[in-house]
């Protein structure tokens, strides 16, 4: 169950009133977003010292969410070191990390307005390959941050290779699914047997996609939920970014539903000054369909638990046998390409 | 035997009821929960109108396989059969046993569709595979 604005109110004035150093903190409006299916998300209306301000409040689930996702404390230290790269972010302001305060973990960010809605992005028709070379060029700036960040320890290394850490987390998750899934352990197995070489270590964001950004008036304004972060692969990324399960059906546009994946590679190449590896990402969008299928599947197991009852991560779990689908197909258009269009050979 | 409307039969007028009467009176900021509502019927409208095909055809590859009869019809002792075989093969395909074995993929692949003709039927449309 959600948390209840009438319960928090007092309790948020409180700790606003403490952090921003005001005598007098009024909550005006505390009104959820209806995205965030792993966190809640709420837009808060403050007036501080009698002047209005509008902030964003992130709390953790009340179950534990999903297996890989940080806690709120690192999620917040992650948001600070992107915030002082000058990449695209809510600034973060303060840390709730007290569980007693309001009944879960929280932080304070400054708002930012814009659409994230992913439904409305794809159907834009102002959007296009200017919108995607300018994502492309933000996540260039998230992987300039390299392991050895000293606000970054808490991350850790990907072990053997991201690769093999993504599919040993499945496996771990699917060994505790009463259902066998055999076409997303087939789908494991092949990523075991075919990992590209991975070149480098960047900070990766992990669920880079449409509907995890913010977009005023054709500009990007706010890179979005960072709790599955982690050092990986860059090409983890690009790949999760291009899926077709990240099109939202606008699917004849390759990067995120919204322009051409060269605009979106351009962008990134022209910000990184290196080149992708462009034959690495049809593997990596092999890999996002596997981990957006096991996400789907906890979804449904979270439903069932009954610790966070709801008909959207119902459907979400429904979702999966598509994702497998699309994986498997995918792999299919691997092996058949032409020879000297794989990075083997 | 039970006289219709049976289950697949409610669910179907239920969900037109949805769609074509209270959807359209429904509150702006109350959409989403509906058009969710909607799926969720469909979603299990295509589930119980495929009945049992789906899973028997599915064990009845896996048990040619494993070399096993499919005797398996009742309810019960088809998910316990399926869930037996599904096992057995996670552990062959995680073992490298079935490396590259076509049998499997297009095995795979054929309950995969079947899954998402229940699950998203769109999604077969647009992938050109139905």
């Amino acid at each position: 169950m959600g948390l209840k604005p009438e319960e928090i109110k007092s309790p948020l004035a409180a700790f606003i009133a403490e952090h921003a150093c005001a005598r007098t903190v009024r909550i005006t409006a505390l009104e959820r977003f209806g995205s965030g299916a792993v966190q809640e998300n709420w837009r808060v209306d403050a007036e501080i010292d009698g002047k209005a301000e509008v902030f964003v409040m992130r709390a953790s689930s009340a179950s534990e969410g999903v297996a890989e996702s940080m806690s709120r404390v690192h999620e917040f230290a992650l948001l600070a070191a992107a915030h002082a790269a000058r990449i695209a972010v809510p600034e973060p302001l303060w840390l709730g990390s007290d569980p007693g305060l309001i009944g879960r973990q929280f932080y304070i960010a400054r708002f930012v307005p814009g659409v994230a809605a992913a439904h409305r992005l794809v159907r834009d028709p102002a959007l296009g390959d200017a919108l995607v070379a300018r994502l492309g060029e933000e996540l260039a700036r998230i992987h300039a941050l390299r392991p050895g960040h000293p606000a970054l320890a808490f991350l850790e290394m990907p072990q053997p290779t991201p690769a093999r850490a993504n599919v040993a987390r499945i496996r771990v998750f699917l060994d505790r699914h009463p259902t066998p899934h055999p076409a997303l352990e087939w789908v494991l197995r092949w990523l075991e047997l075919h990992e590209p070489p991975c070149r480098e270590l960047k900070l990766a964001h992990r669920d880079y996609r449409t509907g995890n950004y913010l977009v005023e008036r054709g500009e990007l304004r706010a890179i979005l939920d960072w709790e599955f972060s982690a050092w990986s692969d860059p090409h983890e990324d690009l790949g999760w970014f291009c899926a077709r399960c990240w099109r939202f059906g606008s699917n004849e546009r390759e990067a995120g539903g919204i322009g051409s994946r060269e605009a979106f590679y351009q962008g990134y190449e022209r910000a990184a000054g290196r080149n992708i590896e462009r034959a690495a990402v049809p593997y990596w969008e092999v890999m996002a369909h596997a981990r957006w299928a096991s996400m789907a599947i906890q979804q449904g197991v979270r439903h069932l638990s009954g610790r966070d009852r709801s008909l959207e991560l119902a459907l979400t779990a429904r979702i999966a046998p598509e994702l497998e689908l699309e994986a498997l197909h995918l792999i299919r258009a691997i092996e058949d390409a032409p020879r000297g269009a794989s990075w083997r050979s | 035997m039970r006289d219709r409307p049976s289950a697949a039969d409610l669910i179907e007028i239920a969900r037109e009821v949805l769609q074509q009467e209270l959807l359209p009176r429904l509150p702006p900021e109350l959409r989403t929960h509906g058009l969710m509502v909607a799926n969720a019927l469909a979603n299990a409208e295509r589930e119980i109108s495929a009945g049992m095909a789906p899973e028997l055809a599915e064990l009845g590859r896996l048990a040619s396989r494993y070399g096993e009869g499919t005797d398996a019809s009742g309810g019960e002792r088809l998910q316990g059969a399926l869930e037996r075989l599904n096992r057995r093969l996670v552990a062959d395909i995680r073992a490298g046993r079935l490396d590259g074995n076509r049998e499997i993929a297009r095995h795979l692949f054929a309950t995969a569709v079947d899954a998402v003709r229940e699950s998203n039927p769109k999604y077969l449309r647009s992938r050109g595979i139905e």
